[in-house]
């Protein structure tokens, strides 16, 4: 009996170690640029071959429109660079944060990041970035003054060091289908909200019976819905746009609540496109594209959309969006600006990390970025100089003297209903006005207060703000 | 009798078991219940914060209306699963000729992939230009499209999408069920003069009575769990009608960012994520409790 349970015991232990160093020779196997250097470092001095000198750094993107363009980069970097550096290049998706985090926590994190304005703060606090102020020294010192008007507090520069630098930015502008505005007898872009609801109205009464509505957004997720739009008409009528009072430094939904107004106008009139309150905005692209829809909200990426992803032939056109009144007292804001690479704090190879992202902001590739439409160039210098991209309809969204960056508002999270969520239950269900915006301020500032005691967020208030004076051109 | 050796025989087998759901059950599950007691959005400091996340928790009305919706969408899903896949089990249980191909049709839906059938029913139910709608229109049934996923008829559609992708999954065991009834107890029956009715009445229902109330369970506890195919389809719109306490969970613990940054809420997520086991939990021990009888074969 023994013997059979000595054997039995030793089949287990057995199989434990094998488990074991089959686990070894993954990990090994995972990490091959840190064993080669740290395995082939004695001999590199004894035969000073040049592939002892190889180093690997690695660099995570989820921009997928871009590419085969940064591929390119990539290859002739890898291939000219007297360094000896290799990039190898990893293109993610949607989970792109979480696999930061993961990789991150098992120590096999990037080099080199894809920063946008979803991640860069994060990123930050969860120290995973290192500053780039040393390296903008020396032969650098140009690059201060070529990027110095798009290096913004919370942004880009956190606690006084800087963590990334800009290359495009996005514009908000609205999209219209000029040919059914034309049918509707509607010569030009509303201008005011209420241009805009009466706009709709006409474009939904003119071809609602072939299935045609004057106005649609992405309502399946009301934040991201309003975010691309009731932000932009904000900006342009002097406010922030994610309901964050600069002046006070602290949050006052009042006037997203009279834009809400508008919006549920519309949507008890009839002009937004039946089911829009599951519609992703991919589905409303085809919609739109299919010539169903007059207008709606969105991002300087729909020419790019409708050049490869939803090809139309529709006559379409981005057009600035309208201010609550007609009038401009402020800016329209250029969103996810101000970050493009970053690199990692616990990178072993820093230096290389930053020659590669010196190359990625060279002049001529910031450059051709642009005139490819793969974003819109911020940085002064390359937007004076760039050409203008040749893709249909990129002409209404570039920067002209209407747009600008704005101040940020602080990362927080109240508790309760999203601005989002609230203010689309209102537009569909109706409700106290008032009492929506009453309480969506209370909670916000409620969680900013206790943000700013917890020191995870510092709050300045800028009493002389005049959103007037944000000019970017 | 006691044995050592047996003992250790079955320590053995168990081992890898016992490892594996302490590494990965019972380690992450500490962890959470760690967590239940913090602010921690997932970096920087844990703040301790007693029981603050159980009364956020209390007042939380947006999580007791997803628990309000997960009741209404389980029933509905239950009240049109258990039913109609007991019926086509009994169905497919008789011997005709394809009954092997009707099989395979009605569990194929178990073995699609959720978040791929539920983009086509999402386009199959859109209100503009869904297949639907254009059918029921085509043959004048209706005037103006349903919103099938607007606020009023979007729960419906969401319970009828998962009763039919689970449908095939409990007639299938509900077909092995039938199957271990001896065939000697209809034959009896038969020449007793009872009649279909009759004998499903009283042979094949008590006979089941224990796999019953097993697949019974089974359903209760996915169809409380269940979230993707309305992630997909919905994401617990239009304003919150669809939101049930999965869903609502999954979106404190994994926030995707549409433009601003989005904070984890880790510390929070526990808390829910706590309340939700309870829930679930407490539902199956009642269901478990009134339905003793049911293991019961007469």
């Amino acid at each position: 009996m023994l013997k059979k349970w000595f054997s039995l015991s030793l089949s287990v232990v057995l199989a434990v170690v094998l488990t074991a160093c089959g686990s070894n020779n993954a990990e090994s196997s995972k990490e091959p640029a840190t064993a080669s250097t740290s395995s082939e470092a004695p001999s590199a001095s004894a035969s000073a071959s040049a592939s002892a000198e190889k180093k690997v750094i690695k660099y995570w993107t989820d921009d997928r429109h871009d590419q085969e363009y940064i591929k390119e980069l990539i290859s002739q970097f890898n291939s000219s660079n007297p360094d000896n550096i290799e990039v190898e290049l990893t293109v993610l998706s949607e989970n792109f944060n979480q696999s930061v985090d993961i990789a991150f926590s098992s120590n096999q994190a990037p080099d080199v990041l894809r920063l946008k304005s979803a991640n860069t703060e994060l990123f930050y606090k969860k120290g995973y970035l290192t500053p780039l102020d040393d390296y903008l020294t020396g032969e650098n010192e140009g690059m201060k003054t070529k990027f110095s008007t798009g290096i913004i507090d919370n942004v880009n520069r956190f606690g006084g060091k800087l963590y990334s630098l800009p290359n495009t930015g996005l514009t908000l502008r609205l999209v219209y289908n000029k040919d059914l505005f034309e049918k509707a007898g509607i010569t030009s872009p509303p201008v005011s909200l209420q241009e805009m609801v009466d706009a709709a109205k006409k474009i939904t009464e003119a071809g609602k019976k072939d299935g045609i509505y004057g106005f649609a957004l992405n309502f399946k997720n009301p934040k991201s819905a309003f975010d691309r739009s009731v932000r932009e008409i904000l900006s342009l009528s002097g406010h922030q746009g994610l309901g964050f009072d600069l002046k006070t430094g602290k949050f006052d939904f009042a006037p997203y609540a009279r834009v809400i107004e508008y919006f549920k106008q519309m949507y008890d009139d009839g002009s937004i496109l039946p089911g829009a309150e599951t519609l992703d905005i991919d589905p409303l692209r085809a919609q739109f594209a299919a010539g169903k829809i007059g207008m709606y909200l969105s991002f300087s990426t729909e020419p790019g959309v409708y050049k490869d992803q939803f090809p139309t032939d529709i006559n379409w056109g981005g057009a600035i969006a309208p201010s609550i009144d007609g009038t401009q007292l402020g800016t329209s804001e250029i969103v996810s600006a101000g970050t493009w690479l970053g690199i990692n704090e616990k990178s072993e190879n820093k230096d290389a990390a930053w020659k590669f992202m010196a190359y990625m902001y060279g002049d001529d590739i910031q450059t051709t970025y642009h005139e490819k439409g793969f974003g819109i160039a911020i940085v002064p210098s390359i937007a004076a100089k760039a050409k203008n991209p040749d893709i249909k309809g990129m002409e209404g969204f570039l920067v002209g003297k209407s747009d600008s960056l704005w101040p940020v508002s602080p990362t927080i999270t109240p508790e309760g209903l999203n601005y989002g969520d609230a203010f689309f239950k209102y537009m569909i269900s109706g409700g106290d006005l008032q009492k929506i915006t009453d309480d969506l301020n209370t909670r916000y500032n409620a969680a900013l207060t206790a943000a700013v005691a917890k020191g995870d967020v510092n709050v300045t208030a800028l009493p002389d703000f005049d959103p007037s004076k944000l000019q970017a051109k | 009798m006691f044995s050592w050796r047996r003992l250790q025989e079955n320590s053995l087998f168990l081992f890898p078991s016992v490892i594996l759901t302490l590494v990965l059950g019972i380690y992450p599950l500490l962890w959470m219940l760690r967590f239940m007691f913090y602010d921690y959005p997932g970096y920087g400091d844990e703040l301790f914060v007693g029981l603050d996340n159980f009364e956020r928790l209390a007042r939380d009305s947006e999580f007791w209306k997803s628990v309000q919706n997960t009741f209404v969408f389980a029933a509905g899903k239950l009240l049109i699963t258990i039913p109609l896949s007991l019926l086509l089990a009994v169905l497919l249980n008789k011997s005709f000729r394809g009954r092997n191909l009707l099989r395979a049709v009605y569990f194929m839906p178990t073995i699609i992939s959720t978040a791929v059938i539920s983009v086509v029913f999402y386009i199959i139910f859109n209100s503009y230009n869904g297949m639907v709608n254009q059918l029921l229109m085509k043959y004048h049934l209706i005037d103006q499209p349903v919103p099938w996923l607007g606020p009023k008829y979007a729960m419906l559609t969401v319970i009828l999408v998962a009763a039919w992708g689970a449908v095939g999954n409990y007639m299938l065991l509900f077909l092995a069920g039938l199957q271990s009834i001896p065939q000697d107890l209809y034959e009896s029956a038969s020449i007793d003069g009872a009649n279909a009715v009759q004998r499903f009445r009283y042979i094949t229902i008590p006979m089941l009575g224990p796999i019953m109330q097993i697949i019974i369970m089974l359903a209760i506890i996915a169809s409380l769990k269940g979230y993707e195919s309305i992630m997909v389809m919905t994401d617990g719109g239009p304003i919150g009608k669809t939101e049930v306490m999965y869903l609502y969970l999954y979106k404190l613990l994994f926030p995707v960012p549409t433009g601003p940054p989005v904070e984890q809420q880790l510390g929070y997520g526990s808390a829910v994520g706590f309340a939700t086991a309870i829930i679930v939990g407490l539902i199956t021990a009642i269901y478990y409790f009134m339905t003793k009888k049911m293991n019961k074969v007469f």
